[in-house]
């Protein structure tokens, strides 16, 4: 039987449409879980946190939903191995839970993405992030080709990747940091990084968004009018995501 | 509940009292009020009518001149009758799909509170498109602002929190903001303007209507969202209620609080009571509260059904206890909707919003209840406390009153006389070329709408700031497209009312047509002085005139619209004539939707349509402080024939990029679509010698980048002004035939800065 | 003499930040009865006289909903409240102060307040509201990352 992943909506979540859509084309048997069905996540094979402003980022992003009851069924996942992909909010959250890079206790966190700089203002616009791990690292980017490039938008206020000098650099030696940004960070992020992976390599934190470039028709600069509807570009994280679940 | 004296009164002291209670009715409004009534109105019921009878709910000094504006044609699914028109998109696995848009403007409080007052109307205007059980699509944002540029200036506080409240409005909510305008004048100092629209997607046997369907007496009124608080209404207005001390503070706001978490939570909960009541294939009635609150949206729902409705204020959840019965009735909290609803599906839909979404989870006093029941006879009765504090027949609440001021006809602007509004001009076209793109009206605005989401949904095909429209593919797995562009020009709007309408019309649906859409149906906001004096109100009645001859010409229908007037500085002084129009396009292919940007290098470029010499209102003029004469005649032949040589040569397949000449010209929008490839595989321009005119005439026409000249032949035959004017290279670098090369990193880099000053 | 001032500004109308983070706060096992937020600005404020009153005239600009201003004495924390630094987009106070310049006063620093009250309605004792920061209300992560 095929696994089953979970899209978890939390109050505020804005991007579960076509998170799950784009899921759903590459061939993941998704479905959205919706928080008043919280008590369902335990029976899914793995998640992904989609983006938004879950509880409107009150206090900061991610700081409510990572105590919310919701995350212990993800938490407890992952420490049972189950792939958890989060994107913007999602990878928001799942720093605030502690999981990613998960060099310290659950829900302590050693690394935040953080209200951008030097302009403390949200930004939106297309990006293309680099992978920079070995793609065996994180299982989600395992079939990846190496340094692939994967088109997405950069749609967040508080991407900034922060912590210690010395967190800084245990994510440089434990290669967490999965992605940079290839013509640098647009929000002030810490060693260029776009998204982390725990030690484990079953988690991945993303800030751009994938999804939303990942479709024919979100870059017909490259396709032409050819395959408008078919997932393309950005997609091939998700197709990375859909062959790790098979493994 | 005391009632307000007008029987006993003089009209001198009626005219004072009414000064006193902060009601704008008039004095002859008041006493027709008392004469209907055949007594003195409660307090509840005066301040019911003040909001009722005003401009913002009655369009009462535009109305009637609103019906000069086409509103049918084949694409139209529902005209101007209710909060937003619908226009036919396309089928889609056999069904018929509707593009829901209404257009909406939130000047007076974005001047005041410009965070507050712009969130606001994102938000307002997205229930409006979602109260017709459409799904939220996409939005856009029109602003004109006063002088940015000094940084102590009020202006500049204004323009940098209205951004904010955009962004922070929209991008929560997760609706894309994929168009807008922008433009600086220093006669908006004073009353800027903040215009949105919002568009949705809906399935024309789903359309839900703000009506209460037939025979739905004793049906339940039922108000979502957020807690009925004291803020969101006029200060002055209430200034008549006696309030407890207690109270007092927290009474001092007029400012509407946006709360965009809870309407995230709200639109997709609504989602849900949407399938459900489509599962059960049951007919209600849905619309937002806006201006009036509860008492102006349970009134109009049920009126427009032909019913009347009895409220039980007690049974609103309020934010405080013992709110006066007027600020309950009448205020204007934000995030709030109505439903009409059977009785048999009631406890379903209250459990989706408060268990399955927790409203009152997320919000505090957040939820929705039933307030009160749709009834045979033709009142509007309020009960609070026990007591009966508004009893009215509900048609004389609702329905349509007129004003119609006097006005002196304007006198039509001279014609242009070519000989003397011919541009000569000394400087070097490249110089003149960096200071048009330096201008306000002509520089990227990159700094401002980098900070709204344009990508959320996944759906965007062209981005805000990729072309001169945006451009979604909304439904899952289909190839239609929906295009949204906004125009008005207020330097026309300055020089000639009547012809700003025009342009604004034809320049939205130039803008449309230059993604590759076909135009389906116009908005409008006219955003106006004061209406009392003659002079402003001519303006008003000469722009809708004008928006009506260019939408009658072009075929195109309006399908709703919004009136703003009082727009003034302190001592009086109108902005600038500001018809600002929307245009919906589709594209049966989104696959076809033309770059507005050069990607590849070596091709022909071509101009469709022929400059004109008149400068009026242009960015040139502007450049060099000479008065351009009147604004450019509008030549609806011409147009028509434009648009069919755009199509023509879009039907060639060898088209590779386009835009409208806009603002500066065609030298300006030549070098805008160079300059995105400029980071990475730089496209030059290689361009025969134009003159002045050709370069920065503003009298519309289309940039068209072009493969393969030859397969052009047939246009260039069929159209005398089509023409060949150069080529693009893979050389970087702008030439003019006969001058030295110019960097265009030198030239994008003027067109860049000037907003990234202020905007950051 | 420079000193420092303090504004704070109360949020009388429902305030849904507070709302819910009173709810995780109360899952953590933080024994808190009610919860507090306002926004305090922190100027270095270097004349004395009409202090309150002029940014009480500018209070559109720090305060758009219109609520109670209140000084606050000296610009410290009260029992069972902590000012957090909000790096947020409202707070170019710089931008504002270009708009509305008030004599004296050069620079601000928003602060978000919270104030912590136990189940007899005073204020929290200091180790609970210890524990609110670390575990919810600041995150050590960025804590370390500005203090580095």
């Amino acid at each position: 039987m095929s696994a089953r992943v979970a899209v978890v909506i939390f109050p505020g979540t804005n991007s579960e449409e076509e998170t799950l859509r784009l899921a759903q084309d590459v061939g993941i048997k998704a479905e959205l879980v919706h928080w008043s069905r919280a008590a369902t996540l335990p029976a899914y094979d793995a998640y992904i946190l989609p983006g938004g402003f879950a509880y409107e980022d009150r206090i900061r992003a991610g700081a409510i939903p990572a105590h919310d009851p919701i995350m212990d069924s993800v938490i407890d996942g992952a420490q049972r191995g189950k792939l958890i992909l989060g994107i913007c909010n999602g990878a928001q959250i799942l720093l605030e839970a502690g999981l990613v890079p998960g060099t310290g206790a659950v829900r302590v966190p050693t690394a935040a993405f953080t209200r951008n700089g030097p302009i403390p203002k949200f930004i939106c616009e297309r990006v293309n992030v680099r992978l920079s791990i070995d793609p065996g690292r994180c299982a989600i980017t395992a079939a990846l080709t190496k340094d692939a490039l994967v088109p997405a938008w950069a749609a967040h206020g508080e991407g900034r990747l922060a912590a210690s000098p010395q967190h800084l650099q245990e994510l440089q030696i434990g290669n967490h940091i999965a992605f940079v940004y290839v013509n640098g960070a647009p929000n002030g992020s810490a060693l260029d990084a776009a998204a982390l992976t725990n030690i484990a390599g079953n988690v991945l934190a993303i800030m751009p968004h994938p999804e939303r470039d990942g479709w024919g028709y979100n870059h017909l600069r490259e396709n032409g009018s050819n395959h408008v509807l078919e997932a393309s570009g950005g997609a091939v994280l998700f197709k990375s995501f859909a062959k790790a679940l098979l493994a | 509940m005391p009632n307000f004296s007008i029987q006993t009164l003089t009209d001198a002291q009626l005219k004072e009292a009414a000064r006193r209670a902060g009601l704008a009715l008039r004095v002859d409004e008041l006493r027709r009020i008392a004469h209907r009534l055949d007594r003195d109105p409660t307090l509840v019921e005066v301040h019911a009518f003040d909001a009722q009878w005003s401009e913002h709910c009655s369009y009462k000094s535009s109305r009637h001149l609103l019906k000069a504006l086409p509103i049918t044609g084949p694409t139209v699914m529902q005209g101007p009758a209710e909060d937003a028109g619908i226009l036919h998109l396309g089928e889609f696995n056999g069904d018929r799909y509707g593009v829901v848009i209404a257009h909406e403007s939130h000047n007076h409080p974005s001047q005041v509170v410009p965070f507050e007052g712009a969130a606001t109307g994102v938000g307002g205007i997205v229930r409006d498109v979602l109260c017709m059980g459409a799904q939220l699509i996409a939005i856009a944002d029109p602003l004109r602002f006063g002088r940015v540029e000094d940084p102590s200036s009020h202006q500049r506080y204004v323009g940098i929190g209205v951004v904010d409240g955009i962004s922070a409005y929209g991008n929560a909510i997760g609706v894309p903001n994929i168009a807008g305008d922008v433009y600086f004048d220093e006669q908006f100092d004073e009353n800027c303007l903040v215009n949105v629209i919002a568009i949705g997607l809906v399935k024309e046997p789903e359309i839900i209507h703000s009506a209460a369907p037939p025979n739905s007496a004793g049906w339940d009124i039922v108000l979502v969202g957020k807690a009925t608080d004291t803020s969101g209404f006029g200060g002055a207005a209430f200034s008549s209620v006696t309030l407890d001390k207690e109270d007092k503070d927290a009474n001092k706001g007029a400012v509407q609080v946006p709360d965009p978490f809870l309407k995230n939570v709200i639109m997709r909960a609504t989602y849900r009571v949407f399938e459900y009541l489509r599962e059960r294939k049951i007919t209600a009635g849905f619309k937002d509260l806006g201006a009036g609150g509860i008492m102006g949206c349970s009134a109009e729902l049920c009126s427009s059904g032909g019913f009347g409705a009895i409220i039980d204020l007690d049974d609103v959840n309020t934010a405080l206890p013992n709110m006066p019965a007027p600020v309950i009735a009448i205020g204007e909290t934000q995030e709030r909707l109505c439903w009409v609803l059977p009785p048999d599906a009631t406890a379903a839909v209250l459990q989706i919003y408060n268990e399955e979404f927790s409203l009152p989870q997320i919000a505090k006093g957040a939820c929705a209840a039933v307030i009160g029941v749709v009834q045979k006879d033709l009142r509007y009765v309020l009960r609070c406390r026990e007591e009966i504090v508004m009893d009215v027949p509900i048609e004389f609440l609702t329905g349509s009153i007129r004003d119609d001021p006097a006005f002196q006809p304007r006198p039509a602007a001279a014609r242009p006389d070519p000989a003397s509004s011919y541009m000569t001009c000394d400087a070097p076209v490249v110089d003149l070329l960096a200071r048009v793109l330096a201008h306000r009206d002509v520089c990227s605005r990159k700094p401002m709408y980098k900070q709204y989401d344009t990508a959320v949904r996944g759906t965007t095909v062209i981005g805000r700031g990729e072309s001169d429209a945006g451009v979604i593919a909304p439904i899952p797995g289909s190839t239609l497209g929906v295009a949204l562009a906004v125009a008005g020009n207020p330097r026309y709007g300055q020089l000639d009312p009547r012809l700003s309408g025009e342009h604004a019309v034809c320049e939205a649906v130039r803008k449309v047509a230059a993604v590759g859409a076909r135009p389906l149906g116009l908005t409008d906001c006219l955003n106006f002085g004061n209406p009392q004096k003659s002079d402003q109100y001519a303006e008003l009645v000469a722009a809708i005139d004008g928006l009506a001859t260019a939408a009658r010409e072009l075929a195109i229908p309006f399908v709703s619209g919004n009136v703003s007037l009082y727009n003034e500085s302190k001592g009086g002084k109108a902005i600038p004539a500001s018809p600002i129009v929307a245009c919906v396009g589709a594209l049966e292919d989104v696959g076809q939707a033309q770059s507005g940007e050069f990607r590849v290098g070596s091709c022909s470029l071509f101009r469709i349509g022929l400059p004109t010499n008149a400068f009026g209102g242009s960015v040139l003029a502007g450049v060099l402080g000479v008065d351009g004469g009147p604004p450019p005649a509008v030549d609806y032949d011409a147009e028509l024939a434009t648009l069919a040589a755009l199509r023509q040569a879009l039907a060639t397949g060898s088209v590779r990029a386009v835009r409208a000449i806009g603002n500066g010209g065609l030298l300006a929008t030549l070098a805008q679509m160079c300059f995105p490839s400029l980071d990475s595989e730089p496209v030059g321009l290689e361009l025969q010698d134009l003159g002045l005119e050709s370069f920065f005439s503003e009298s519309g026409g289309f940039a068209v980048q072009v493969e393969d000249a030859r397969a052009l032949a047939d246009v260039v035959n069929h159209f005398s002004f089509v023409r060949q004017i150069g080529r693009t290279t893979s050389e970087p670098g702008l030439t003019i035939e006969g001058l030295d090369k110019v960097d265009l990193h030198r030239l994008n880099e003027a067109w860049s800065m000037p907003l990234a000053e202020v905007f950051g | 003499m420079i000193r420092m001032r303090a504004v704070a500004i109360s949020l009388k109308i429902p305030d849904n930040e507070a709302f819910t983070a009173l709810a995780a706060l109360r899952r953590l096992g933080v024994p808190v009865a009610k919860l507090e937020r306002a926004v305090i600005w922190v100027f270095e404020d270097n004349t004395e006289a009409g202090f309150l009153e002029r940014i009480s005239r500018n209070e559109a600009l720090f305060n758009p909903n219109k609520h109670v201003l209140r000084e606050l004495a000296e610009g410290a924390p009260r029992a069972g409240e902590t000012w957090i630094e909000e790096l947020g987009q409202h707070d170019d106070l710089h931008t504002y102060l270009g708009a509305k310049p008030m004599p004296g006063i050069s620079s601000g620093k928003r602060r978000i307040a919270w104030r912590l009250f136990g189940e007899d309605g005073g204020p929290v004792e200091s180790a609970t509201l210890a524990d609110a920061i670390t575990k919810l209300l600041c995150n050590p992560a960025i804590e370390r990352a500005l203090t580095a």
